[in-house]
């Protein structure tokens, strides 16, 4: 099982129960793999359901997981935004040619487990052996759909997997149309075999799937289409530091929006963060140092500022309920306690006001966040670093506030560099005193210290990433020798 | 828009003014009302975070008299509603919003107030 000193409740282990939990499978994109359990954790922790990972390895385009019931489903298919839809062309599947000849009438998302097995004759003896579970659908009109995941099967061995299921006695009709239930059969393939597009290849890899599942069809995410419609191509307003919409949905979720809760973006930029939380229902407050970023071009009276334009587009713009000029670490807010979330992409690409480094950025984040956020409340933000160098000490430890991480965490790759999404908890139960955010003090260095992977980060950025000498070399990631 | 929520939240934060430094007084404003559906369970968690007189006092300057002296322990569905007017529906478009303390001004345009500070009148 998972080993990870993330306690979320949503983990929690119910008590053994005789009958068996029902087992559902999300069929996920490939992308942003580290982000899947943490995403899936929020929409369990806010809906307050109980979620368990009965497998959940990150080179696959499944997750197996067990819920209580069927409407946990629902909340996950209205939030999970790696969760693919129907019809969506594959993302980065290494085995999807990028030409139009992978086109998948339909991509399942979430299912309920019939059976699972790793052959067809294990499968159909299994289900031989527990009739009940397919007897409730044998009458009804169905459809089938079937998939092979990092592999596409061959359609006239689609159409002998569908006919094989002929034994277990159904009397509903096949419908193309509005069937009464669809039924999913995924063969799962290893993903480092996948890289041959022969064709000989191909069909000589044909069958021999890892696994197979066999499934009833519940319903498609309603999350993952808000990617295009929130698309920054087609955005009204946006500038070059605009965050795309996937990221920028994963980035909210983690911050449990809902209605009735305020988030709050202290580096709005052009409002990204704003809307994806506004969309699931938050009220959103945004300032940055730089009122052009939030404003737009045009002046004069009756001019509406962008971040207003886009929430209008969105239809947010009630929730939007302020975006002001200010810089944070001179802010005007009168009290702390109040906020329940602050999610932010800090401006490491920007220069800011004055030279700041972004070691104290974040200390100073978070100690903002434990000022202002409610108890519970939680503080998201990304972390940019330089790979090689990244250590966990790197995400400041602040008395009140722990970070809820998950594995090795939820990281974006860029090579070179990355930026880690944080995800943290305030626990403490008072306001605490208001941070001064002094960062005169310069950050010290000792020989034998860990250097935080951002240290420097936008001297470096700025340097490619040359690697920088280590203070002792005992450190624990050595980068290459130059 | 600058509404009277965020509003209650702000304080003047120029170097050592700490002083009636709150609320922020407006002047020269022109005032938009905003329809909006009311979240009666937000407005109710929200309330100990206001404070009341310096809410009671903004919105009468602006010419809402709903609000009474003294924040109800019960409330009504029209007092609810009334504050959630006060609260959600009343945005500053243009206008100033000026401390007491120190006289600085804070110039509202566009909807969005403008709280950044000279590098003299910059800490706490
Ligand atoms: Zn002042």
């Amino acid at each position: 099982m998972l080993t990870s000193s993330f306690v979320c409740p949503a983990t929690v282990s119910r008590p053994s129960k005789v009958s068996k939990m029902p087992l559902y499978v999300l069929r996920v994109c490939m992308e942003h793999a580290t982000f899947r359990i943490p995403s899936l954790l929020s929409v369990a922790q806010l809906y307050g359901f109980s979620i368990k990972f009965i497998s959940e390895d990150a080179d696959r385009g499944i997750v197996v997981i067990e819920l209580d019931d069927d409407e946990d489903v629902d909340k996950l298919l209205e939030r999970g935004t790696l969760i693919l839809p129907a019809g969506e062309k594959l993302p980065p599947d290494p085995y999807a040619k990028p030409s139009s000849d992978l086109r998948l009438t339909m991509l399942s998302t979430a299912s309920r487990l019939l059976a699972q097995a790793d052959s067809y004759d294990q499968l159909h003896a299994y289900l031989h052996e527990h009739p009940e579970g397919l007897r409730p659908y044998l009458d009804k009109n169905f459809k089938f759909f079937v998939e092979g995941i990092n592999h596409r099967i061959p359609s006239s061995r689609q159409r002998k997997s569908i006919d094989a299921f002929e034994q277990h006695g159904y009397t509903g009709k096949a419908a193309m149309k509005d069937p009464e239930v669809e039924f999913i059969i995924y063969e799962e393939y290893d993903l480092n075999e996948a890289h041959s597009h022969e064709k000989s290849h191909r069909l000589e890899r044909d069958g021999q799937f890892r696994q197979v599942y066999f499934c009833v069809k519940m319903g498609e995410s309603r999350a993952r289409p808000l990617i295009q419609a929130h698309s920054v191509k087609t955005r009204s307003y946006y500038g070059n530091t605009s965050m795309e919409a996937e990221m920028g949905f994963l980035m909210a979720g983690q911050a449990l929006p809902a209605p009735g809760k305020i988030v709050y973006d202290p580096f709005a930029g052009t409002g990204s963060m704003l809307y994806s939380c506004a969309h699931w229902g938050a009220t959103v407050l945004g300032s940055d140092i730089d009122g052009r970023q939030m404003r737009g071009k045009g002046q004069g009276k009756g001019y509406v500022p962008g971040v207003y334009r886009a929430a209008d587009q969105y239809g947010v713009r009630d929730r939007v309920l302020d975006c002001m000029t200010f810089d944070i670490t001179r802010g005007p807010w009168r009290r702390g306690g109040w906020l329940d979330a602050v999610v932010t992409d800090p401006p490491y690409y920007r220069p800011p006001s004055r030279p700041y480094e972004l070691v104290n950025l974040t200390r100073d984040l978070v100690l903002f966040a434990r000022w202002i956020l409610v108890p519970g409340g939680r503080l998201v933000f990304f972390l940019p670093t330089v790979s090689e160098d990244y250590d966990a000490v790197d995400v400041p430890v602040v008395e009140g506030m722990r970070e809820l991480k998950w594995g090795e965490g939820s990281v974006q790759d860029f090579g070179k560099w990355g930026r880690r999404l944080i995800t943290m908890e305030k626990t403490a139960d008072d306001d605490g005193a208001r941070p001064s955010f002094d960062d005169s003090e310069a950050v010290e260095v000792d020989s034998g210290a860990k250097i935080p992977g951002h240290f420097q980060f936008r001297e470096r950025y700025h340097e490619k990433f040359t690697p920088r000498l280590q203070p002792s070399s005992s450190a624990a990631s050595p980068g290459p020798e130059t | 828009m600058v509404r009277l929520i965020t509003h209650n939240m702000l304080a003047c934060h120029v170097k050592n003014c700490t002083k009636d430094n709150f609320p922020l007084v407006f002047s020269e404003v022109e005032l938009v009302i905003r329809e909006s559906e009311a979240n009666y369970d937000f407005l109710r968690r929200f309330m100990p975070k206001l404070d009341w007189p310096a809410l009671v006092d903004t919105a009468r300057s602006l010419g809402d008299e709903t609000l009474p002296d003294d924040q109800p322990e019960e409330w009504t569905d029209e007092q609810l509603q009334a504050l959630h007017h006060v609260l959600m529906e009343m945005h500053v478009e243009e206008g100033n919003m000026t401390c007491r303390g120190c006289g600085h001004v804070y110039p509202i345009s566009n909807g969005i107030p403008n709280m950044l500070l000279a590098e003299h009148e910059v800490g706490r």
